[in-house]
């Protein structure tokens, strides 16, 4: 990429509002990077999204129904049946059974520390470590029952007018 | 030359490690060898190295991705 570095906005921001362990990656992952570019980064959690917050992630889950875009690959067995995208040949129908959300979420979690992924509560630490800031939609936090001690640490509470406050005007994703 | 070897970390990662590195390292003639076996590497190290004023030099390119990494004034 050759853009002028001086053009680049210094700040980034996210909204997140998905509650499962695959959406909470890429938030967590760009937020960090940003934050050693030196970008101000800012982050808001809304509506499910809060259930990254939460003060664990063990409870963050995947699942492969209703996903098509989900690559399924088994992180045991031989070199051949690794690299079989199982989405492409189990029915959908398969993921509705009783503890299937389960195995799908620790194959998930085995094949992400194998290709070197850090576990998403260290990621998560990363970022309030790197000044990333994070604020809590104060309104689904009400809606959903939460108090603000279930949450993690260094988190703020907010409503969306004090995001827009403080994020770029030309650069936000909504997650 | 220090090296700092983040193999087997892929993004973000091996930039944090990095950075983390940096700051721990303010010398102002600091020459550090990178290790990385995370391919992305291959452009996200050239680009962080350039928005910090950082030097950068691609010295392997194989099973791992090697850099020379300086400050310059």
């Amino acid at each position: 990429m050759t853009e002028n570095i001086d053009s680049l906005p210094d700040s980034f921001s996210v909204i997140h509002t998905k509650g499962t362990l695959d959406w909470a990656y890429p938030t967590f992952i760009l937020a960090s990077t940003a934050a050693v570019m030196d970008r101000q980064v800012e982050l808001f959690f809304s509506f499910y999204g809060l259930q990254c917050v939460l003060k664990s992630t063990e409870h963050l889950k995947v699942s492969p129904l209703a996903n098509p875009g989900m690559v399924i690959k088994s992180p045991l067995g031989p070199q051949w049946f690794k690299q079989v995208d199982l989405n492409n040949y189990l029915p959908q129908l398969i993921w509705t059974l009783p503890g299937m959300t389960r195995l799908a979420t620790w194959g998930f979690k085995k094949h992400m520390l194998l290709q070197g992924q850090v576990p998403l509560d260290e990621l998560r630490d990363l970022c309030v470590s790197l000044d990333v800031k994070m604020t809590a939609c104060q309104m689904s936090v009400d809606m959903m029952g939460f108090a603000e001690s279930d949450f993690m640490d260094g988190l703020s509470f907010a409503g969306a007018a004090s995001y827009f406050a403080v994020t770029p005007g030309q650069q936000s994703l909504f997650v | 030359m220090m090296e700092l070897d983040v193999s087997g970390l892929s993004c973000p990662m091996p930039i944090i490690k990095l950075k983390k590195f940096l700051a721990e390292n303010p010398e102002k003639d600091l020459v550090v060898t990178l290790v990385l076996s995370d391919r992305g590497g291959l452009k996200d190290v050239p680009a962080f190295c350039r928005q910090q004023s950082l030097g950068c030099e691609l010295l392997a390119d194989n099973d791992e991705l090697r850099f020379k990494i300086w400050r310059q004034d």
